[in-house]
């Protein structure tokens, strides 16, 4: 008796504590998603009154979409390389102001800013910068490369988004980095000073081993957000130069919204998902494995 | 105990809160019509009588949507039983996807003001003006209706003309050419456009100027070639059908060759020519009106972007984009002109009511003087036979209305069917030539399949 009520009791915590966000959590993500993939097998448009069951045709035509793959490629090379750069400079901004520098507080909430920067505000401020002011530098010391704007050209285009990403991420991952410096026991750091380890030795055997919980988290956040770039790719570049640079999410967008084949785009939104979701689980599983204890 | 009560009524109190504060909206509006009605009734005649009704109104005009505001604010001043609102759009806000929102939710717009292309998408939802409905679109000129018209059906009232071609700068073509001394009429055949380049250059001024986006290109360049097959619509969208069935490659066609070797022309005398796909809006345009170049690919639209700026040229003109040597062919003394949008009303989503109101709110927006004005004042020529005369356009306006007026106009219906992602994809295409990484074999191998690979 007693133990029945306690279990209805604990039923009735939970719903009372996790319910109002369950609800909203499902009414929000489980359910459109759901629904999202249940869409992927009809002819779904939101112009057409009705709509058909057309079974696996549209994962047939994301397969013959040459440019997803294409954009797919696109794509992971983009977070490839910003996931790469970014964190390296997050870990150096990291370590040089965790050290004793002057004006760090001060350095730190710089390098931090950029981050509360809107993407699409960011975009537009950078694509200012590569198209008026790059170009005036290059006219200004005569070097040829930096005369034409850099979204332009399509290689150049990518390496634009890249080095907006950086600098936008770079703040953001530095805080995380610097708590897992400060997180650091001293006892430990002075252990290995005594034992002779200093510098570089010091930061590769003792620092970086006890910090893979701050990569866990700094890669995961760079893999994941990387692919779900839209805002920066919308207001940067917005695909130009003729499409090259339109990131995964954006071409599905289009495909879905602009040449509203909406079950292909949705189709593709479902691969996508799988891929970004297998990509950020190897990830954290890969990284675990470095783990260790102080 | 104690405390758990307390928690739980908490939760509650946030709960209702919560459900209050979703529900309060459609309460609030619901209390806001009525107060419009009740509180002063009869302002105008029978209006106490009526039954106040709520419409929407969807906007894909984003430079205008302070136009229609104000224009809606008269209208419940005038019938206080109808409230209009407004429903703006931003500038490259995506547009289409909020539209599509709406439809997809059940909140349909009562009216809308879309692209043809759209007008063709929505058939199915849309209402049909007949002669008993709308009695008021009679006055439409002579071919303005067909645009909105599918199927026989008219589903779009235009209210705007529009038109491109290639601007010049008077100022600067006369200091080059000595004052009075050019002829825009002298521009019909591609030498001569050549020739005036040519002119032009040797005084020292860039000859002409591409804007780098595919809209321009793709959606307004390109599309020549579909419009320029024949006069009419089915001349275009019958060249686009027999494209997609592979009867013909499109550089099988004459016109197109002879627009890409005028294209090939504009681009060797483009003043963007170091970095042709940059595509700043504003700053081509500050160029073109600071006299920089002679000429500019684009329409008359890019007045409202001119009227923001300061020591501009007012003055400027059109001539054709000629695409062969003989200037008795279609296309090489004409300039574009297009009804760019169409007021549609819904008739899947709202009640006759709201429908009936929608059209009583057309007919005076497009053919009641007063709302008229309201356009006229934006600076739109209207295509409505009783709109006053005595109104003084732009220049770029005006230019258009005089090749209207002696018939040398090319008819751009074909542009209902450059829909969804046609002038994306192909204007891509157009600007991948335009930087040179592909050729012209290329370029129409992939305009093919792209026509090919739609459904």
């Amino acid at each position: 008796m007693n133990r029945k009520n306690k279990l209805l009791g604990n039923i009735g915590n939970f719903i009372l504590f996790m319910g109002p966000s369950l609800f909203a959590f499902a009414c929000v993500l489980i359910i459109p998603f759901l629904y999202g993939i249940y869409l992927t097998f009809t002819d779904y448009s939101p112009i057409r009154i009705t709509y058909e069951f057309v079974g696996f045709s549209n994962f047939r035509a994301v397969f013959t979409d040459k440019e997803f793959w294409q954009q797919f490629l696109k794509t992971l090379g983009y977070v490839l390389y910003s996931t790469i750069f970014c964190n390296l400079l997050a870990f150096i901004l990291a370590y040089l102001l965790t050290s004793n520098i002057r004006g760090r507080n001060f350095l730190r909430a710089g390098f931090f800013t950029p981050n509360l920067i809107g993407g699409i505000v960011l975009g537009y401020i950078w694509k200012f910068i590569f198209a008026n002011v790059v170009t005036k530098l290059g006219e200004t010391l005569d070097y040829q490369p930096l005369k034409t704007s850099f979204l332009t050209h399509p290689d150049r285009a990518i390496v634009a988004m890249i080095i907006v990403t950086v600098w936008q991420y770079a703040g953001y991952l530095m805080i995380i980095y610097i708590a897992g410096f400060v997180g650091i026991p001293r006892e430990v750091q002075e252990a290995s000073e005594i034992d002779g380890a200093t510098g570089l030795k010091k930061l590769f055997s003792v620092t970086i081993p006890l910090m893979v919980p701050s990569f866990i988290i700094c890669f995961f956040i760079m893999i994941s957000r990387g692919f779900m770039t839209y805002d920066l790719n919308l207001a940067l570049t917005n695909g130009q130069p003729y499409g090259s640079t339109r990131l995964a999410a954006m071409h599905i967008y289009q495909k879905a919204f602009q040449a509203n084949e909406y079950g292909i785009g949705q189709a593709e939104a479902i691969i996508f998902f799988i891929t970004v979701a297998i990509a950020a689980v190897t990830q954290v599983l890969l990284t675990k494995k470095f783990e260790v204890e102080a | 105990m104690k405390k758990r009560l307390l928690a739980m009524i908490l939760m509650l109190v946030i709960a209702a809160v919560t459900v209050t504060a979703c529900g309060g909206k459609t309460a609030d509006t619901g209390s806001g019509g009525e107060t419009v009605g009740t509180t002063d009734p009869g302002t105008s005649g029978g209006a106490d009588t009526k039954k106040p009704v709520k419409i929407t109104y969807f906007n894909t005009s984003a430079e205008v949507n302070t136009m229609f505001e104000n224009m809606f604010k008269r209208y419940n001043e005038l019938y206080p039983h109808v409230t209009i609102e407004l429903i703006p759009t931003g500038i490259g806000e995506g547009q289409q996807e909020k539209l599509q929102s709406l439809y997809a939710s059940g909140n349909a717009p009562t009216f809308m003001n879309v692209d043809p292309a759209n007008v063709i998408e929505y058939q199915d939802h849309l209402l049909e003006f007949t002669e008993e409905n709308a009695p008021w679109l009679s006055l439409a000129t002579d071919g303005a209706v067909d645009g909105g018209t599918f199927d026989g059906k008219v589903l779009g009232a235009p209210w705007s003309v529009q038109g491109y071609a290639l601007l010049y700068n008077k100022r600067v073509v006369d200091e080059i050419f000595g004052k009075g001394n050019f002829d825009p009429a002298s521009i019909n055949t591609r030498d001569a456009l050549e020739e005036f380049f040519e002119k032009c250059e040797a005084a020292g001024v860039p000859a002409t100027m591409l804007h780098g986006a595919n809209w321009s290109l793709g959606g307004h360049y390109l599309t020549l070639v579909y419009a320029v097959q024949g006069p009419k619509t089915e001349d275009g969208t019958g060249f686009i059908d027999k494209i997609k069935s592979g009867e013909v490659n499109i550089e099988d066609s004459p016109i197109f060759q002879g627009y890409m070797d005028t294209f090939d022309l504009l681009a060797k005398y483009n003043y963007n020519k170091s970095d042709p796909l940059v595509a700043d809006f504003n700053r081509d345009a500050q160029a073109f009106a600071e006299g920089k170049c002679a000429t500019f690919f684009m329409g008359d639209w890019l007045w409202t972007t001119l009227v923001t700026m300061e020591n501009i040229d007012t003055e400027y003109g059109f001539i054709p984009v000629p695409w062969s040597n003989d200037p008795s062919l279609y296309g090489n003394s004409e300039v574009v002109m297009v009804l760019p949008k169409f007021q549609c009303i819904n008739k899947s989503q709202n009640t006759p009511e709201q429908q009936q109101a929608a059209l009583d709110a057309l007919g005076w927006m497009l053919t009641e003087p007063e709302g008229q004005q309201f356009f006229l004042d934006a600076g739109f020529y209207m295509p409505y036979k009783n709109v006053r005369d005595d109104i003084e356009y732009n220049s770029m306006t005006t230019s258009i209305a005089e090749y209207a007026q002696k018939g040398k106009t090319i008819n751009l219906g074909v542009f209902s069917y450059i829909s969804g992602d046609v002038w994306t994809e192909t204007g891509n295409l157009m600007l991948k030539y335009l930087a040179g990484a592909i050729d012209r074999d290329e370029l129409a191998k992939g305009i093919n399949d792209y026509w090919r690979s739609i459904r």
